[in-house]
């Protein structure tokens, strides 16, 4: 008889875990879908406190790569330190001659009436550690609310865009990197403004686009097109390595080499809010269409611009 | 007190510590702790009520440091309990093979669960984690660490236990000197 309540109590017990986590789960999918949530406070207190541990934790091997990084494997540092110069030389170059194209297109003048909305503000936000699950790809900021971060705010690194920030506390925030598989972001290929969808696999990155016309080829810059309000556009998300074949359906893929490279981030910046002159770079819709003669040149010319500047900044 | 913090130690730190040294190892070869210390708990841990809140609040903190809806870990976590502890019944979980064989076979299945999961709450998700070469990795690696995590579980569990053992030994010792 005992034996039966106390089976009769663990099932129980059973079905109410299982109940309270599926009930959690609902809940924080409708809070995603709203772009993300501010965690409760008992959450939000375990990832305060796991900061300072993880940071702990990590700091052996941290000074390892470090030591590795800053003294062995510094031995070609001069033969690069040269190709870097004569690099920025010819950058400096190109910058020279894409301010000359923006300026006859007449944009420039625009551009410089917006500088002030061209400063986005951003917080610096380390990396301290990855996702606790082997099979998602999240990470967890040592910034959070207190500096102003939220929900939904994006994520980019010097390279690109890194991701989203889907939860913060006070302290600390957990952002979604692009290679997670439940992260999707609306691309444009820089060079023929084809659309699609940029997912993650989880070790890489593939965009999908619909129609056998359109023009998708290995070397495409994919970028960030601005649909649905979430990443600002012109955001830099990967180079097309390889597309599949056009005969095979409608919808295709081509495989993306991340700009970013995910493998040695340590800190990113937190986008906190939108810039409207990044739309203005970009504005190929509505009425700021530049004359139709050197309407292709002039956003192929903006769009280089747009990440030459970042590049720089 | 100390039974209770050893414990919690342990199924809070798991997954903080293996969020920590993520960056320096390759997900496909990183072990999935957290889903090995519940198969170990589940293997050592006497009472299954405790042991299955406690599997659960380890599902919950993984959950807490990953980009799983909050509660997905923690359901797998809970049935990941249940499922051991129902064959460990059935089949000795005391040498090292039968301990790898089946946290293989715990970590494939695990990983349907995520799938469906995910599946179920995200619409469009990628789903090639399926695939042979993304999985095998991954399984071999927890089949291969299972026998010394629960090993080391195992000995904190009849540390924790022991050591509370003696102090009620002890406070017994004590009133019968009392007893004239």
């Amino acid at each position: 008889m005992t034996e039966i309540r106390s089976r009769v109590l663990l099932a129980g017990l059973t079905a109410l875990l299982a109940g309270f986590a599926l009930v959690n789960m609902v809940v924080d999918r409708r809070a995603l879908a709203q772009g993300g949530r501010e965690l409760s406070w008992w959450s939000g207190l375990a990832l305060d406190v796991a900061v300072p541990i993880q940071k702990f934790v990590a700091m052996p091997f941290e000074l390892a790569r470090g030591g590795w990084s800053d003294y062995v494997a510094l031995i070609d540092v001069r033969r690069e330190n040269t190709d870097l110069r004569a690099k920025l030389a010819e950058t400096e170059d190109e910058n020279l001659q894409l301010r000359e194209a923006l300026l006859a297109s007449g944009r420039l003048d625009r551009i410089a009436e917006m500088r002030e909305e061209y400063d986005v503000p951003m917080v610096r936000a380390e990396l301290v550690g990855l996702d606790a699950s082997t099979w998602f790809r999240s990470v967890l900021l040592d910034r959070g609310r207190n500096h102003g971060i939220h929900a939904g705010m994006p994520l980019i690194s010097d390279m690109g865009l890194v991701g989203l920030v889907t939860a913060t506390s006070r302290n600390a925030a957990k952002g979604m990197l692009l290679l997670d598989r439940q992260s999707a972001v609306s691309a444009v290929v820089q060079r023929s403004r084809d659309r699609g969808v940029v997912r993650g696999t989880g070790d890489g990155l593939v965009f999908e686009f619909v129609g056998r016309e359109a023009d998708v080829a290995p070397g495409d810059v994919l970028l960030t097109s601005g649909l649905g309000g979430v990443f600002p556009k012109g955001l830099r998300i990967g180079v097309v390595s390889s597309v599949e074949d056009a005969s095979a359906q409608l919808e295709r893929e081509a495989t993306v080499d991340p700009v970013v490279d995910f493998g040695r981030l340590e800190q990113v910046f937190v986008m906190l809010r939108r810039s409207t002159t990044m739309d203005l770079l970009y504005a190929t819709e509505g009425g700021d269409q530049p004359d139709p003669e050197d309407g292709a040149k002039s956003a192929s010319s903006a769009s280089n611009a747009k990440n030459a500047k970042k590049g720089g900044s | 007190m100390k039974r209770i913090a050893a414990i919690l130690a342990l199924v809070f730190g798991v997954p903080m510590v293996e969020g920590a040294l993520a960056p320096f190892l390759p997900a496909a070869f990183r072990p999935d702790l957290a889903l090995l210390v519940v198969f170990a708990l589940s293997l050592s841990w006497r009472d299954p009520a405790t042991g299955l809140v406690l599997a659960a609040v380890c599902g919950f903190v993984v959950d807490l440091f990953s980009g799983a809806l909050l509660g997905q870990n923690a359901l797998l976590s809970v049935l990941a309990f249940v499922a051991s502890r129902a064959l460990s019944v059935q089949v000795s979980m005391i040498g090292a093979l039968s301990q790898m064989i089946f946290a293989a076979g715990l970590t494939a299945v695990h990983a349907i669960g995520i799938v469906g999961l995910t599946a179920l709450f995200t619409p469009g998700a990628d789903f090639t984690m399926l695939r042979l070469a993304v999985l095998a990795p991954r399984v071999g690696v927890n089949a291969i660490t299972a026998p010394a995590v629960i090993w080391l579980v195992s000995g904190l569990v009849a540390w924790v236990v022991g050591e509370e053992l003696s102090r009620r030994t002890l406070r017994i010792a004590t009133s019968r000197s009392w007893v004239p």
